[in-house]
């Protein structure tokens, strides 16, 4: 599946960045001048890290890298739309969205200097709490990118720009206190939970002491972004569960057992390519970020395009997350490997890591699912593409011929693993496609 | 197997709760000791601080020496008298005090009866050769070993078999020049095995490759197959790719990792220590691995044996040592583990655990005051925590550790290096019952302490207590000297070696409260403590 040319990519990103870092550190200024970067190179370069720091900051489960996806995005959206006549703030569109600071009237800004700011406040902010590592990385991007930023501009500009940049993040930052989300205790576990009685709802399934407890069981109530409430995309109940023979609940059940036991070398590549462990990669929504970044470096797009892009998708992904863990807590049901082990099989070893929360539905089909549904807005329906987010991980990129091939492809992935049921995988999908309605109906284009 | 598998269903199984084991008492003697030395330094020296506990001047008491980071590392002449409180001296003129220290192991490299050094550095790593009555010197020239510059957090030494020189395997970090973006970075272990036709020389190293970027490493007899595999454990922040890792190495082959063909299961933990030890009688070690809010305690599934697959399965939380959150201080936020050990500190026979904690540097979401643990094995082999009741619960961020009798009183003291504050160093001063016997083999050869080694301790009621005498593990440090056991209301018990050639001693007798040389062919030889 192109795993060559993913490398290649890899290769090509990392020697882009040796030679950027190379004229930040050690060339002249004229060198320096003649190199400086576009707000788009900017904005990738920022979420590169953002996308490392997802990976390597501990509280950063999916839900939680959906949040700060989101943020960031419309911190850069909105920071773009200041200096843009092709874009509409989302102020007034986004729940408790204020509109942002001002401009000084007539005065010169340089756009590369605003984001720069902006996303080093976000970035500083939303990942205040990643490692010793992180922090370094932050800083050194703030300040050698900054330096070579505003190498060349007129001083009294690159002030300005960077005063309204922090505005910007400030702006952003106070909105997003107030969402519930905020503060993430214990890697996001509960220090007490007590499961449900009846046989059909969530077990701990891992052996590491703090998972016993559930994943942010309160993470639906949060404010959503375009999305009116976490309730607002509802999902019909699972099937009922049951441990009798010839039952839906039990057929599918056996599904899954039966799709582990048989698993084909390409169906554990799926697995294994959709598995998105946090800490242990950009998380799902890091995936679908991945993903964006390919097709609007691919197409060459301008600044206002990606920050339109990354801010919908950060958006839909976000909504996703909270509308899916509503649900989930809502319906509470028990994993796979619970049941399969209990009823079926005490044997059964699905191939990834369950994860330690509720089954139903299932959070990579929801968001997929949305993100789906944003791109395919974006980009059009038959929009092929590669992905190689996991390249440096040693996993060969795969090509998709649409969004909604990738998005349906990570749906069974989770069959695959042995994590989900059909039914949750199928309507994720279904939730997410609610989702992303949302996002994709936010107007961005001035008329 | 049957008693593993019982007890990693935990001690429901065993009906009645088991009694709780004796805490010990320790009573801290950092300043009356001497002992005034700081694991220093930013970014760089956020892992390491590694202690090492040796005997190098011949007196029975094990020395002291301490990585200090961005400052200098501290060597100190134990100066203790038998059951007496603990004394040390620095002595600056070991040439051991350098900078950049992460860490040490000591082992006799070239089978002269006196110790060596190896030390771990941010930068050049050192073997400093000792020359007598605590005295070092660099001989990476003298033994061949081709320096290289990194980040060294791990070592491990065995002697492979026949060997002049044990194969050394140095564990190593991330590219520290690498600042934005320092993950997938991973710096390249390396192996140094004896040159084919110059024995006592060193060849070029081989690249363990992948590496990714361990924090331990550790040379055991994992299937007991007589042949000692590298385990490494490695920090998943870094790695791209990566995994723990277990490494075969075949005399005369090049190393080759187990793959997941062969069992070995894919497991990504921010690996930081090893601590090994047969806890379940079965001959086979377990495996503790420190991490960040979990640590594992792996115990080998299915078959045992040399022809077993290595396939473990995490029975942490059965036996109740994830120790993954501050049991004392209110701080709730996860825990952060660095070195583990397993030694019986209350001579019930049983051994126990000691892991050291502390927060990485300031990172939030983990506690900030993070208590060593103490974790005490009850009869039904399940474990409880007594860091706060015996004394040891410090709030320091702690990072390296050694467990070991500094005062030869058969009541074993504690260590800890803490990272930007002051070592502390503790005296077992339990009133607690249990008696101990004090056991170094010694063998013929180059490998003169016996690496390699098992060390069984038959007890009047027939169980059977295993060592296995290994140089790595740990976090960044380890220890050289007198093997520990604890031997409860027993007043002797029978012990015997099998040497690292396959050779079984023959079973003899010992008693409580005793120190014994153990020479291959001979009766245990009783020694008493010069002071």
């Amino acid at each position: 599946m192109g795993g060559n040319k993913a490398r290649r990519r890899a290769a090509g990103w990392r020697a882009a960045w040796l030679i950027l870092a190379l004229a930040v550190l050690g060339a002249s200024p004229a060198a320096a001048t003649s190199t400086r970067p576009e707000p788009q190179a900017v904005l990738r370069d920022w979420y590169r890290l953002v996308l490392e720091l997802v990976r390597h900051t501990p509280t950063y489960s999916p839900p939680v890298a959906s949040r700060a996806f989101a943020y960031l995005g419309v911190t850069a959206y909105e920071a773009a739309a200041g200096g843009s006549d092709a874009l509409v703030p989302l102020a007034g569109q986004l729940n408790g969205l204020a509109p942002a600071p001002a401009r000084e009237t007539g005065a010169a800004y340089d756009e590369a200097l605003v984001l720069h700011a902006a996303l080093s406040e976000g970035a500083a902010s939303f990942f205040g709490n990643t490692g010793p590592t992180g922090q370094r990385a932050i800083a050194a991007m703030k300040t050698r990118v900054g330096e070579r930023i505003a190498a060349g501009i007129d001083p009294a500009v690159a002030v300005r720009s960077a005063a309204h940049g922090r505005a910007i993040a400030a702006h952003i930052l106070a909105w997003s206190a107030a969402d519930g989300g905020a503060l993430v205790e214990n890697m996001g576990f509960p220090l007490a939970y007590a499961p449900g009685a009846e046989p059909g709802t969530w077990r701990p399934t891992s052996t590491i002491a703090q998972q016993q407890a559930p994943l942010l069981p309160a993470w639906g109530t949060n404010r959503p972004f375009a999305m009116p409430e976490g309730a607002s995309c509802p999902l019909p109940p699972p099937p009922a569960y049951s441990e009798a023979d010839g039952s839906e609940f039990r057929r599918q059940a056996e599904e899954v057992r039966d799709a582990v036991r048989d698993l084909t070398p390409e169906q554990r590549a799926v697995a294994r390519f959709w598995s998105d462990d946090p800490m242990l990669s950009p998380t799902p929504p890091g995936h679908w970020i991945s993903i964006a970044l390919a097709v609007l470096d691919e197409d060459g797009t301008d600044f206002e395009t990606q920050a339109e892009t990354l801010a919908r998708l950060g958006v839909a992904l976000a909504d996703a997350f909270i509308g899916c863990w509503h649900e989930k807590y809502v319906h509470d049901l028990v994993r796979p490997v619970t049941y399969i082990r209990r009823s079926i099989d005490p044997a059964f070893e699905p191939i990834l890591a369950t994860p330690p929360f509720p089954e139903y539905p299932s959070g990579h089909s929801t968001q997929s699912g949305a993100a789906a549904v944003v791109l395919t807005a974006l980009f059009g329906e038959a929009r092929a593409f590669e992905d190689a987010t996991h390249a440096d991980d040693g996993l060969p990129a795969r090509r998709f011929p649409s969004f909604w091939a990738a998005a349906e492809e990570a749906g069974i992935s989770r069959l695959y693993g042995g994590i989900h049921f059909r039914a949750a995988i199928e309507r994720g999908l279904d939730q997410g496609r609610c989702v992303g309605a949302y996002a994709v109906a936010l107007k961005t284009r001035a008329p | 197997m049957l008693l593993a598998l019982l007890l990693a269903a935990g001690p429901a199984l065993g009906g009645e709760a088991a009694p709780a084991p004796a805490v010990p008492r320790f009573v801290e003697e950092t300043s009356a000791a001497g002992i005034d030395s700081t694991y220093a330094g930013g970014w760089e020296y956020m892992v390491g601080g590694g202690a090492a506990a040796f005997d190098c001047d011949a007196d029975g008491f094990p020395e002291l020496f301490l990585a200090g980071g961005e400052a200098t590392a501290h060597f100190y002449r134990n100066r203790s008298g038998r059951a007496g409180p603990l004394r040390f001296e620095r002595d600056p003129a070991s040439g051991l005090e350098r900078d950049a220290v992460t860490g040490a192991y000591p082992l006799d490299v070239d089978g002269d009866g006196q110790l060596d050094l190896a030390l771990l550095r941010v930068g050049t790593s050192l073997l400093m050769h000792g020359r007598g009555d605590c005295r070092f010197e660099p001989a990476n020239d003298a033994f061949g070993l081709q320096a290289f510059d990194a980040w060294t957090t791990a070592f491990s030494a065995a002697w492979e078999r026949g060997a002049a020189l044990p194969t050394l395997a140095f564990g190593t970090y991330v590219d520290r020049r690498e600042e934005m973006f320092p993950w997938g970075s991973c710096t390249p272990n390396r192996l140094f095995r004896p040159r084919a036709g110059e024995p006592d020389r060193y060849g070029p190293p081989l690249e363990l490759a992948p590496s990714f970027c361990a924090l331990s490493m550790l040379f055991t007899d994992w299937n007991r197959s007589g042949t000692p595999a590298l385990r490494v454990s490695n920090d998943r922040e870094y790695y791209k790719g990566g995994q723990e890792q277990l490494w075969r190495l075949a005399p005369g082959e090049a190393p080759r990792l187990y793959a997941e063909a062969e069992g070995w299961k894919v497991l990504k933990v921010w690996g930081m220590g090893i601590a090994s030890a047969d806890l379940d009688g079965d001959r086979f070690p377990e495996y503790f691995l420190t991490s960040m809010a979990d640590n594992k305690l792996q115990a080998l599934k299915g078959p045992a044996g040399p022809d077993a697959a290595p396939t473990y399965a995490d029975v942490a939380l059965a036996r109740g040592v994830t120790a993954h959150r501050p049991y004392t201080g209110g701080d709730v936020r996860p825990s952060t583990a660095w070195h583990a050990d397993f030694a019986d500190v209350n001579n019930d026979g049983r051994l126990d655990l000691f892991v050291a904690k502390g927060n990485v540097s300031e990172m939030p979401d983990f506690a900030a005051n993070d208590p060593n643990n103490l974790l005490l094995q009850r009869e039904d082999g399940t474990f409880e925590e007594a860091g706060d009741r015996a004394g040891v619960a410090s709030m320091r961020a702690a990072r390296g550790a050694v467990v070991e009798d500094l005062n030869l009183d058969g009541r074993l003291d504690l260590l800890v290096v803490n990272r930007n504050a002051p070592a502390e160093l503790w005296r077992n001063a339990s009133d607690t019952p249990g008696g101990f016997v004090a056991v170094r083999p010694e063998e013929f050869g180059p490998n003169r302490d016996a690496v390699g080694a098992w060390i069984e301790l038959r007890r009047a009621d027939g169980s059977v207590s295993r060592r296995e005498l290994t140089v790595g593990g740990g976090h960044a440090g380890g220890r050289l000297g007198w093997r520990h056991f604890g031997l409860g209301a027993d007043e002797g018990a029978e012990i015997r070696v099998l040497w690292p050639d396959g050779e079984a001693g023959p079973w003899q007798a010992v008693e409580a409260g005793g120190f014994y040389r153990l020479a291959r062919g001979a009766a245990p030889q009783p020694w008493t403590p010069p002071r």
